[in-house]
C-alpha cells in the first residue's frame, strides 16, 4: 500500500476515521458497512471473530445481515451458494481445514458463476494440528477458479474486502473473490486502520447489487441453475470462466485505481519495495512481506540493493507484472509458508519461474524456501539469512540449493521422548468391582458397584497435567465415566477441549491409546479402528483382550458438524461407544453457539444487546436423535450425580461388546464460557438437572427409564435456579425478557412430559 | 519532539505484559496501545502470544509505540522490550518474564513482597524495580487486577494522560454497570499512587537481559514420524501451580470421612489416596493429600466436600510446596529426563 497524498486533492478523498483494530474486525467492518444480505458460516480458529464481529454489531442493531450458524463448513458454503444463487450479497469466512471441508463447493460456486466475497484468514491444514497461521490452506484454493487477494496489514483487510466485492459483480468478472489475510499476524494484531465514516460512501463505490442476470429470485423469469454437461460443453464454459479470471485482473487495476482516489491508498498489483535498481529480492506473500521491508533498508544502508516483491492478487496471478519487476534481478528467493510436497518447490515458486520463462532474456537465479509454517514466527534476522543466500548465488552466479526448508531443526538425540511411566493396561484397570449381567426377566441390565470411594484405586485414565481451564467440567465427567468401565480402553478424541488440552506435543495426558481425528468426522475413524482391530484379531495377526472398549469422545458442537458420522456410525451398529461432553457451544473456539446452545444464552456468536438476546432457537436433543436410530443403549449423564454415571459408563461397556454402538451425553461445566464460578460447576449440573433442562435417563433396547427423577423425589427446581449461576444467562432472568425465558421454559416441559411419557411406556 | 522515552532501532518503544489467562492482560494491552494510537496520535501496535491458551495459562501481551509517521511492518514477538509487566508473582518458577529486558528497563511485578526479594527471584541485576500489590488492591476493591496493573503502568508511562484512562473507565461501565464506575477507577488510581519503585544502577555498559528463542525439544531427526508419541501420560511432568489466582483447597485429613466426593469432581486429579485397612480391619482407600502441582484452585472440591476437611485458603508463597502429597504414578525407572 502507498499512500497518494501528493498525487490526489484531498477534496476526491472520502471522509475517514482512524480506529484501532485487527484484520478480523476490519473485515467484519467492511461487510458490515456493505450490508451484505447473508452470511452463512461456521467457526474455526482464526477466522471465527469475523462471525463474532457480526454478531456484536447485529446485537447492537448496527448491520442487517442474515447471520447464519451452519452444521459445518461444508453446510456454510452451501448456504452461501444458494443464497447467491438469489442474487444476493453473501459473505463468508473461514480457515484451514474449514477451507478445505467446503472445498467441493468452491468450484460449483465460480464454474456457475455466482459472485460472492469470503475472508480466508490462512492457517496451517492438519495434520498434525495447528491452528496458526500459514499458507497451506491458501494453496488449496489457489485451483478453484475464484480471484484472490492477499491483504497483508488490517488497513489492506478493510480495503480489499471493499473492491473485493465490486471485482466479483463487476460484468466482465462474474467470480466469487477470496481476501486472504495471514492467521494471527494479520487477523489479530491491532493496528492504526482508516476507515469510512459513512457507510454510504462505501455502498455507492461497491454500487448498486446487479440483478440483471438470470437468478433464482423471480417466479416469473423460471430458470434451471446447474445443468449437468458433457466434455463439449463443459470446456466452453470453463474457457468463459478463464477468461473471467483473467478480466479480473484488469477489473482489479481499474478498481483498485478508483479505490485509490476515494482512499488515498493504492494497491498495485505488486506491492514492490525498493525494486527499480534491485539486484537481490525476497518474494513474499502478505505479513512476512511486510517485515522483510525493514531488512531491506537495512540492507540498502550497507550498500546492498535489496528488494521486496509481495503480490496483493495472486489469482490471476500477475505473471507479466512479475517478468517486468524482476527483468534485471540477479537473485530472487521465493519464500513460502506452505509446500506443494515432491514438486520440488511450492505453487509460486513454479508460477514465478514459469512466469519468468517467457522472457528469453532474463537470468534471474530463483531460490525457493519453504518457512514460517504453523505459525512459526518470521523474524529480521531470517529475511537477512534470505538475503544472504540470495547475495551468495548473485555472487557465485547460480544457486547452491535451489529449494529447502528453511528453519527446521535436527533436534538433539538427548533430549529423545523418553516413557515416563509404565504403559498403563489390563488388569491395573480392573478392579473387579462392577458387576454387570442382563437380567433375562426384563432384558435390562442390572450393575452393581460398590462406593466410589473404592473406586479411588482404579487409577485415571487421564493424566494429570492436562492445560483445562481451572474448574474445567470435561475431565471430572469423563473419569466418572471411564470409572464404570473395566479393562483397556482406545479412545478417539475428536477436536475439542478435551483433545486440545491432553494432546499439547510433545506432551500428552493420556494413558491409554488415544488418537484425534477432525470433529466431523471421528465416529467413522473409530469405526475403521475398531473393524480392523477384530480383523486383525480374526486372523490371528494380533492379541487382543475380549474387554477392550472402543470410545470416541466428541464436545464442543463435534454433534453438530459430525452429526452425519455418527448417525452412520450407528445405522451400521459399530460395537463402539460414542460419548458427548455437551458444554453447549464451541468453548475450544471461543464460545461460539452450537447447536445444543440453549435458547436466550448468550455466546460470542449469539450476544444480548438492543436488537438480540442470546440464540435464538431451542437446544438440540440429541440423546433423542441417537435413540431414533434404534442403537441398544442412549444415555445422559452428569458429574453432580457420579454414581448414575458410574453405572451407565458400566452398562455402555456391556452394550458396546455385546450388542452395538452406544451413545452417551455428559453435561459439562464450562465456567469461562458460562462465565460461572469454577467452584459452583458441580452445583449448576445439579440444578440443570433437577430443574429437569438435562434430565438423567438412559434408552436400553429401545425402552426409556428416567434415573433421576427431580419430581418424585421433590428435588424440582424452577429453572431461574439454575440460570442464576452463569452470566451467560443473568439477563434472562430480567422482566424484559421474561417472553424468552418463559418460551424456554415451556420447551423445557414439553420435553420432560414427553420424556415421562416414554418412561411410563416401553413403546414409545 | 518525541513524547517517546526511548526507541530501539527500528524506532519502537516496547512493552511485553506477561501473564496467565483469565487476568485481563489482553484487554489492558489492547487498552494501553489505543491510549497512545488514537489518544495521542503516536502509531501502535497491540497483539498477544498465541495458541489454544485457556484460563490459567502462561500469556504475553505485546505494545508497540513509535511516530505517527513510521510504518509499523514488524510482526514478531516482543524479545527486548523497555517495559515488563507481571500480572501474576507465580509465573517466574516456569517463564523468565524479564527475558531480553534492556539494561535500563523498568520491571513492574504485581507482589504484595519487598524489592530486595523479588530482584532475586527475578535474577534482576540492574534497571529499575516498580511493585505494586495489584492483588490486595483489587480484591479490597472487588475489581480486577488489571486496572490496578494499567494504573502502575500509566505512572510508568508517564507520556500518557491517566485522565483519558479514567474516561475509558467511565465509558465502559457506565452505561450497563454504573456501580463499578467509582471501584474501577479507584483501582487505576490506587494502582497508579501505590506503585513503588526502586533503580538499582546501572553500571556503565551493561547489557540488558539476554534472550533465546526457546528450540523445540525435538527436531526432525528425533520426533518420530507423523507426529505420534509413545510417551503416554507425560504431562504429570508439567507444574500447573502458576495457574492459581490466589487460592487453594486446604485439607484436614482428620475431619475427612473418605467419601471420593472431592476426588469425583477435581477436574486435575489432584487427590491422592493408598489403601489401608479401617478399625475394623477392612480394606479401604483412604485420601493421603492434594498434589498441589496440579491444582489450579477451581475450589470445587471444596464445595464437594460433605465436611469440613476442604477449605479454601488464600495460599501463601511456600504453603504448597510445604503441604504437597505428591501422587505415586507409576514411574518408570530413569524415564525421567
Amino acid at each position: 500500500m502507498a499512500m497518494l497524498e501528493d498525487k490526489i486533492t484531498s477534496s476526491s478523498i472520502a471522509e475517514q476515521l482512524s480506529t484501532f483494530e485487527s484484520g478480523n474486525e476490519m473485515a467484519a467492518m467492511a461487510a458490515a458497512q456493505i450490508n451484505y444480505h447473508i452470511m452463512g458460516y461456521f467457526p474455526i480458529t482464526p477466522s471465527t471473530e469475523v462471525a463474532q464481529f457480526l454478531d456484536q454489531m447485529k446485537a447492537r442493531g448496527e448491520h442487517d445481515i442474515k447471520l447464519i450458524p451452519a452444521d459445518g463448513e461444508h453446510g456454510s458454503a452451501g448456504i452461501c451458494y444458494g443464497a447467491s444463487a438469489t442474487g444476493a450479497r453473501v459473505f463468508n469466512a473461514t480457515s484451514a481445514n474449514g477451507l478445505l471441508y467446503m472445498i467441493e463447493q468452491l468450484p460449483v460456486q465460480s464454474g456457475t458463476r455466482f459472485p460472492m466475497v469470503m475472508n480466508l484468514v490462512t492457517r496451517a491444514v492438519s495434520g498434525p494440528l495447528d491452528i496458526r497461521g500459514d499458507h497451506s490452506d491458501l494453496y488449496f484454493a489457489l485451483n478453484t477458479g475464484w480471484v484472490i487477494l492477499t491483504a497483508s496489514t488490517p488497513q489492506a483487510v478493510y480495503d480489499m474486502n471493499i473492491m473485493a466485492l465490486k471485482i466479483a459483480e463487476h460484468s466482465k468478472v462474474r467470480l466469487p473473490v477470496i481476501v486472504a489475510y495471514d492467521g494471527f499476524f494479520t487477523s489479530h494484531q491491532k493496528r492504526r486502520v482508516e476507515y469510512f465514516k459513512e457507510r454510504k460512501v462505501v455502498q455507492q463505490f461497491v454500487g448498486e447489487c446487479p440483478t440483471d442476470y438470470h437468478f433464482a429470485r423471480d417466479p416469473k423469469k423460471p430458470v434451471t441453475i446447474g445443468a449437468h454437461m458433457n466434455g463439449d460443453d463443459l470446456i466452453n464454459n470453463n474457457f468463459q470462466q478463464s477468461e473471467a479470471i483473467y478480466a479480473a485482473g484488469e477489473v482489479y487495476k481499474e478498481v483498485a485505481a478508483e479505490y485509490a482516489r476515494l482512499s488515498g491508498r493504492e494497491y498495485s498489483v505488486l506491492d514492490l519495495y525498493k525494486m527499480e535498481d534491485a539486484d537481490v529480492a525476497l518474494f513474499l506473500l502478505n505479513s512476512a512481506g511486510e517485515s522483510a521491508k525493514d531488512v531491506v533498508d537495512e540492507l540498502r544502508a550497507k550498500g546492498i540493493k535489496a528488494g521486496v516483491i509481495s503480490p496483493n492478487v495472486i489469482r490471476p496471478f500477475p505473471a507479466k507484472e512479475i517478468r517486468e519487476a524482476l527483468k534485471n534481478v540477479k537473485a530472487l528467493l521465493v519464500g513460502e509458508r506452505a509446500d506443494s510436497y515432491g514438486a520440488n518447490g511450492p505453487n509460486l515458486t513454479h508460477e514465478v519461474k514459469s512466469a519468468l520463462q517467457e522472457d528469453r532474456e532474463n537470468k534471474t537465479i530463483v531460490l525457493s524456501r519453504v518457512f514460517g509454517l504453523g505459525g512459526k514466527d518470521f523474524y529480521a534476522s531470517d529475511a537477512h539469512k534470505f538475503f544472504d543466500m540470495t547475495v551468495d548465488a548473485m555472487e557465485k552466479g547460480y544457486a547452491e540449493k535451489p529449494f529447502d526448508y528453511y528453519g527446521h531443526v535436527p533436534g538433539n538425540p538427548d533430549q529423545i521422548l523418553k516413557p515416563v511411566i509404565t504403559p498403563q493396561h489390563g488388569e491395573v484397570y480392573r478392579s473387579g468391582l462392577i458387576d454387570v449381567k442382563l437380567d433375562e426377566e426384563t432384558n435390562k441390565l442390572k450393575v452393581k458397584i460398590p462406593p466410589l470411594r473404592a473406586l479411588t484405586g482404579k487409577p485415571k485414565r487421564i493424566a494429570s497435567g492436562h492445560g483445562a481451564c481451572p474448574g474445567c467440567g470435561i475431565f471430572g465427567g469423563l473419569e466418572l465415566f471411564f470409572k464404570g468401565i473395566e479393562g483397556d480402553i482406545v479412545t478417539l478424541f475428536q477436536t475439542g477441549c478435551a483433545y486440545v488440552t491432553t494432546t499439547s506435543y510433545p506432551h500428552s495426558s493420556h494413558k491409554q491409546t488415544m488418537m484425534h481425528n477432525l470433529f466431523q468426522n471421528g465416529p467413522a475413524t473409530l469405526s475403521g479402528t475398531l473393524e480392523a482391530f477384530m480383523e486383525l484379531k480374526r486372523r490371528g495377526e494380533i492379541e487382543v483382550s475380549d474387554d477392550a472398549t472402543f470410545v470416541m469422545i466428541t464436545g464442543d458442537g463435534g454433534m453438530d458438524i459430525g452429526m452425519g458420522s455418527a448417525i452412520g456410525t450407528a445405522l451400521r451398529g459399530h460395537k463402539l461407544i460414542m460419548l458427548e461432553y455437551d458444554n453447549e457451544g464451541y468453548m475450544n473456539t471461543g464460545s461460539q453457539m452450537s447447536y445444543s446452545t440453549p435458547l436466550g444464552h448468550m455466546t460470542s456468536t449469539s450476544g444480548v444487546g438492543k436488537v438480540q438476546k442470546g440464540k435464538g432457537f431451542h437446544h438440540k436433543d440429541t440423546a433423542q436423535i441417537m435413540a431414533a436410530t434404534n442403537i441398544p443403549y442412549v444415555f445422559t449423564g452428569a458429574e453432580s450425580f457420579p454414581q448414575d454415571l458410574v453405572k451407565k459408563g458400566a452398562k455402555a461397556q456391556w452394550y458396546a461388546q455385546n450388542v452395538g454402538t452406544v451413545y452417551g451425553k455428559i453435561l459439562i461445566t464450562c465456567p469461562l464460557n458460562w462465565k460461572s464460578e469454577d467452584r459452583y460447576g458441580t452445583t449448576i449440573l445439579e440444578q440443570a438437572v433437577n430443574s429437569c433442562f438435562f434430565p438423567l435417563y438412559e434408552v436400553e433396547q429401545g425402552v426409556t427409564t428416567i434415573t433421576h427423577d427431580p419430581e418424585a423425589k421433590n428435588k424440582r427446581v424452577p429453572i431461574s435456579e439454575w440460570l442464576k449461576y452463569m452470566g451467560k444467562t443473568k439477563h434472562l432472568l430480567k422482566e424484559e425478557n421474561k417472553s424468552i425465558l418463559e418460551e424456554f421454559e415451556e420447551e423445557v416441559e414439553k420435553r420432560w412430559q414427553r420424556l415421562k411419557a416414554k418412561h411410563e411406556n416401553p413403546f414409545l | 519532539m518525541s513524547i517517546l522515552p526511548k526507541k530501539n532501532e527500528l524506532g519502537f518503544f516496547e512493552i511485553r505484559l506477561e501473564s496467565i489467562g483469565g487476568l485481563g492482560a489482553n484487554l489492558a494491552g489492547k487498552m494501553l496501545a489505543e491510549a497512545g494510537v488514537l489518544g495521542l496520535g503516536l502509531n501502535g501496535s497491540n497483539f498477544s502470544s498465541y495458541g489454544s491458551e485457556k484460563k490459567g495459562s502462561p500469556v504475553k501481551s505485546f505494545i508497540r509505540y513509535c511516530e505517527h509517521d513510521v510504518e509499523i511492518r514488524d510482526h514478531s514477538p516482543i524479545e527486548q522490550p523497555h517495559i515488563v509487566a507481571v500480572f501474576h508473582e507465580a509465573l517466574y518458577r516456569t517463564v523468565d518474564v524479564v527475558s531480553g529486558l534492556n539494561a535500563d528497563g523498568i520491571a513492574l511485578v504485581n507482589t504484595s513482597r519487598e524489592f530486595d526479594e523479588v530482584k532475586k527471584d527475578l535474577k534482576l541485576e540492574y534497571g529499575t524495580l516498580a511493585l505494586v500489590d495489584a492483588l490486595a488492591i483489587a480484591v479490597e476493591e472487588k475489581t480486577k487486577v488489571n486496572t490496578a496493573m494499567l494504573g502502575a503502568l500509566y505512572r510508568i508511562c508517564d507520556f500518557l494522560d491517566p485522565d483519558s484512562m479514567r474516561k475509558v473507565i467511565r465509558k465502559t461501565f457506565e452505561k450497563k454497570y454504573p456501580h463499578l464506575v467509582e471501584p474501577n477507577i479507584r483501582t487505576f488510581d490506587r494502582g497508579y499512587n501505590e506503585v513503588q519503585f526502586k533503580t538499582y544502577d546501572v553500571p556503565e555498559g551493561a547489557e540488558g537481559k539476554s534472550f533465546s528463542r526457546p528450540l523445540p525439544q525435538l527436531g526432525y531427526m528425533t520426533q518420530e514420524i507423523g507426529g505420534v508419541m509413545t510417551a503416554q501420560g507425560n504431562s504429570i511432568l508439567k507444574d500447573l501451580s502458576g495457574s492459581r489466582q490466589g487460592f487453594l483447597p486446604q485439607f484436614e485429613q482428620d475431619k475427612c470421612i473418605h467419601c471420593a466426593a472431592c476426588d469425583n469432581v477435581c477436574p486435575d486429579y489432584c487427590f491422592v489416596w493408598g489403601a489401608g485397612e479401617d478399625k475394623k480391619g477392612r480394606k479401604q482407600m483412604f485420601l493421603k493429600g492434594i498434589d498441589y502441582q496440579y491444582c489450579k484452585g477451581c475450589l470445587k472440591c471444596v464445595e464437594a466436600c460433605p465436611t469440613d476437611a476442604l477449605g479454601d485458603l488464600r495460599e501463601m508463597i511456600g504453603y504448597a510446596d510445604a503441604n504437597t502429597v505428591k501422587q505415586n504414578f507409576p514411574y518408570l525407572a530413569g524415564g525421567i529426563s
